[in-house]
């Protein structure tokens, strides 16, 4: 046993020795490591759904066009400019003379060849498969790349698709079974796969061809953690330089640190609750069990006047959040931004909200909740919650204070997020819920969860609403738009439906959460935002923060010394807890031969 | 004569024992096809429409919802899918992951060997600091060494293990006041890896607080199971003559009472291999590290069925087989057994 107790002391030392030997290695290359909460789920970017892989896809794959990192329009990508027909069916894109990383020219062979993959292959439809949906035909020729489009889209600037190079791809069979785990992988962005350890990293090279000029850094790292708590130590300790996403208490632990930048500024998000207005499925049958009270236009504005939004803001996310006067487009997107004014702007007004009920026939009882009209229900709605978010409990007892105030009840519902969304979007099976989207710098996606045809069959199936709703003038703004090329003219349109949605109030926006990150300044000399002007680090649209990003120079070799005496102070610890040890045992066996000599 | 009565009393003895055996296989294959049956209902009766889950919010046109059913198997009939589910695992296939769309045994092999290493590692340590103190503890109950030891394990025992791993996180490798941080603080190695030696130290170190994690929290069913058999063996009639004979304590410890008091507790080491696999899965998820038990944890946010189906048959017949094990070994071990 002793034998084997000092083998395992020797283990010990040896383990924690190496912080002194790798940290003496001269790092040369200047390497950023990004801290992400969520793994890869593929590295084929046919079959990628989640989101961090969709965020490396843009730093190793072109894209047809990317977000301007100034204005969020769609710029030239690997498109180097493009035309439109006057009937907005036909697009073609002239594409840029480049290399992908093994050295062949990109074509806009490249081009057809993906996203007629998409089309004719299933298997292909996985990750990005809606984006073909309306594509009638691609062809290529030489540099010209040309799409017929079914009916008009105005979001066609804003492909997702990244664009492969055929001459790699071509060869893969089955393209539904294909991990793509080999590499260097080939692509034209700004930065080269070279190795995928599955839920631990991924560690993307500068690429020196690229067509804007090789990165400022020579490694990016994406490292995942399956704990958040543990990001943030890693933060911290310096073991990751950058991690985005954060929430606001995790957030607020980063203050008082010198060596961390908190990053704290408009996000791309939108809180809202969801009202089950009287749900219908896509053939207008009426589904799920939501209260009768809540298809009452004047109930759901008195909701509306009883929630104290700026309280909400904080209380519950701790300030660091915009309350929503407008819709669900965050005011990020200036361009799209609407927000109620004057007359129609719906403030916190409990007696006004009290007042609408009363007028509407909703009687208090005894007991102080209102009943129906016909006196056939209480005014006691549920409230439909994610378990796993703390956040949400808090904010459901404040709502539930305020509208205990106007008589009406509310109790609170946890479930965990795939029971939420089947209940909240197929079998409708709620009164209030809690909800909200990331919006692309394009928004027409959080716009379309509010069509008729985004409403589940009577079967269940369907293609993900986001409140049942159904609306006659939404729908021909939706159609408007679409067809609308012009930008500030179809900009118009989009702010009428998020008008709509705030005065039909099938939803209800809360408040826009700040975008919360942090960064290590000891590592990131500079790093600029997208949008350039208060915009996001992580999880920002493109590649634009991790293509400008500059590291810290070695010449200051702050990292490297703390290093060396991390691993010094590690290997004195390391031989003081042998030490310990070791005396221990001495000890132990001269009282052990003490006490067999009594 | 003689020889004819040998023949007699081992024969029965051999053969008991391939029978015993034979009866204990038969169990665990029992209660393997049981899980095995239990495992396809348990999944399906859990909310949620994995489809929908795979889209992740993402909005798919009927269509391809109807097309991701069919690629799932799931727009047969529960039957069927039953019939389709036992005919697979038998044939040792576990089907295709519904989100990373490869061989759940793809992905179970490449995950395995973390979890080993980690549990591996963590068992070895837990059984022998658990036994060594236990032993001791047990010689002289009442002591300050047991009293200490027993409380130390008990306390460590009943703490939550995601708390206390998060608490080993926060101070060895964050580091807090005077105490620096020496630890990574997640994965099984660093994203640049060195080569050779380097490379093992890499692993190594990544371990630490994870292992320790696992081995503070399951260390004490060792020493008590421990502690308790040398208490029973010291009151025995050979201790009292071996120490009569004047050996010294500590040999008619090692020596005598140990061996003897060791057999109940290597039953338990095997029975709790599979429980020590199974209690990966918080520590996994905390340190990062990729094993199986992360694969699980990953599995059930999705939802991904054919994935948890996998990792859950796998844990559960690991289970099984070490107690089946155990039960065979302790009846070659033991001839109390036997005879009963």
């Amino acid at each position: 046993m002793r034998k084997l107790l000092a083998a395992l002391a020797a283990l010990c030392l040896l383990v924690v020795i190496p912080g002194t030997a790798s940290a003496a290695e001269p790092a040369q290359k200047k390497v950023i490591k990004i801290g992400v909460t969520q793994a890869v789920d593929s590295m084929n970017p046919f079959l990628a759904v989640r989101l961090v892989s969709g965020s490396i896809q843009r730093m190793i794959y072109g894209f047809l066009t990317v977000p301007d990192s100034k204005t969020l329009q769609p710029s030239p990508d690997l498109a180097e400019s493009w035309t439109t027909s006057p009937d907005g069916l036909t697009w073609t894109f002239k594409i840029r003379q480049t290399k992908w990383s093994d050295g062949q020219p990109v074509t806009a062979e490249d081009a057809a060849w993906t996203f007629n993959k998409m089309i004719t292959d299933d298997g292909a439809k996985t990750g990005n498969g809606p984006a073909v949906e309306n594509f009638q035909s691609v062809t290529a020729n030489g540099q010209e790349l040309t799409i017929k489009l079914k009916t008009p889209q105005a979001s066609m600037l804003d492909n997702p698709v990244p664009i492969m190079p055929k001459h790699v791809w071509e060869k893969v069979k089955n393209i539904a079974e294909y991990d793509a785990e080999v590499y260097p992988a080939v692509g034209s962005g700004p930065y080269v796969a070279v190795e995928h350890k599955k839920d631990q990293f991924v560690r993307l090279e500068a690429n020196p061809d690229y067509w804007r000029g090789r990165p400022k850094i020579d490694e990016l790292q994406i490292i995942f953690y399956d704990n958040p708590a543990a990001s943030i130590v890693g933060l911290k300790k310096g073991d990751i330089d950058l991690i985005g996403r954060l929430n606001p208490s995790d957030f607020e632990s980063l203050k008082g640190d010198d060596n961390i930048v908190q990053w704290n500024t408009q996000g791309r998000r939108a809180t809202y609750l969801q009202i089950n207005h009287g749900a219908t499925t896509s053939d207008d049958k009426p589904i799920g069990d939501g209260h009768p009270a809540l298809k009452d236009p004047k109930v759901r504005t008195a909701l509306h006047h009883a929630i104290d939004k700026q309280k909400l803001v904080d209380e519950v996310q701790g300030g660091l959040a915009k309350p929503a006067d407008g819709s669900i487009i965050p005011p990020l997107y200036k361009d799209y931004f609407w927000e109620a004014g004057g007359d129609q702007k719906i403030g916190f007004d409990v007696a006004k909200a009290n007042k609408i009920l009363d007028d509407a026939g909703y009687k208090k009882g005894p007991d102080g909740l209102r009943t129906m009209p016909d006196g056939s229900r209480k005014l006691q709605f549920r409230f439909s919650i994610h378990t796993d978010a703390p956040i949400e409990d808090k904010l459901a007892e404040y709502l539930t204070g305020w509208l205990k105030e106007i008589g009406i009840g509310l109790t609170t519902k946890r479930l965990d997020s795939s029971k939420f969304s089947e209940e909240t979007g197929t079998t409708a099976l709620f009164d209030i819920a809690i909800s909200g989207w990331s919006v692309n710098p394009d928004p027409e996606e959080v716009l379309a969860t509010h069509l008729c045809s985004r409403r589940p069959t009577a079967s269940g199936e369907g293609g993900g609403t986001e409140s049942f709703y159904c609306d006659p003038t939404y729908e021909n703004l939706y159609l408007q738009q679409q067809k609308e090329l012009d930008r500030g003219k179809r900009a118009d349109v989009i702010k009428k439906m998020e008008e709509r949605l705030y005065t039909d109030a099938p939803v209800i926006a809360l408040y826009y959460p700040n975008d919360l990150e942090g960064y290590r300044k000891d590592r990131i000399a500079s790093i600029t935002p997208i949008p350039e002007d208060k915009g996001l680090l992580y999880g920002g649209s493109g590649y634009w923060p991790f293509y400008t990003v500059e590291a810290v120079s070695k010449d200051g070799a702050a990292a490297d010394s703390g290093g060396t005496s991390t691993g010094l102070i590690a290997g004195i610890a390391a031989a003081a807890v042998v030490v310990l040890i070791g005396g221990f045992f001495v000890l132990r066996r001269r009282q052990g031969a003490a006490d067999e000599r009594e | 004569m003689t020889a004819a009565l040998d023949e007699l009393e081992q024969a029965p003895a051999r053969h008991g024992l391939l029978r015993y055996a034979a009866t204990k296989a038969g169990g665990a294959l029992l209660s393997i096809a049981m899980v095995i049956v239990a495992t396809f209902f348990l999944f399906r009766m859990l909310p949620g429409d994995p489809v929908r889950a795979l889209a992740q919010g993402r909005n798919m046109t009927p269509e391809q919802l109807d097309l991701e059913r069919a690629r799932l198997g799931l727009d047969k009939s529960i039957p069927e899918q039953f019939v389709r589910f036992v005919k697979q695992t038998l044939q040792f296939d576990l089907g295709v992951s519904y989100e990373y769309k490869r061989p759940v045994l793809d992905l179970i092999g490449e995950r395995i060997g973390s979890t080993l290493l980690l549990t591996g590692t963590a068992l070895v340590l837990a059984v022998s600091l658990g036994l060594w103190q236990g032993a001791r503890a047990g010689w002289k109950p009442g002591s300050r060494f047991d009293k200490v030891s027993t409380a130390i394990s008990l306390v460590l025992w009943s703490v939550p293990t995601f708390w206390l791993g998060l608490l080993l996180l926060m101070v060895f490798a964050a580091g807090i006041g005077p105490i620096p941080g020496i630890f990574p603080t997640r994965g099984s190695s660093s994203v640049d890896k060195p080569d050779g030696l380097a490379g093992v130290l890499d692993v190594g170190q990544h371990m630490v607080l994870p292992c320790l994690t696992l081995v503070a929290v399951v260390y004490a069913q060792y020493l008590l199971v421990m502690r308790s058999s040398v208490i029973d063996e010291v009151g025995q009639d050979y201790v009292t003559t071996a120490r009569a004979k004047g050996l010294r304590d500590d040999d008619v410890r090692r020596k005598h009472a140990v061996p003897n008091a060791l057999l109940p507790t290597v039953t338990l080491v095997f029975m709790r291999i599979g429980f020590v696999v199974g209690g990966a899965v918080t520590v996994e998820a905390i340190f990062s590290w990729p094993g199986l038990g992360q694969l699980f944890y990953e599995a059930i946010r999705v939802p991904d069925f054919t994935l948890m189906q996998g990792t859950f048959l796998l844990i559960t017949v690991s289970v099984i087989v070490m107690n089946t094990l155990a039960d065979v070994v302790y009846h070659v071990l033991d001839p109390r057994v036997r005879s009963a």
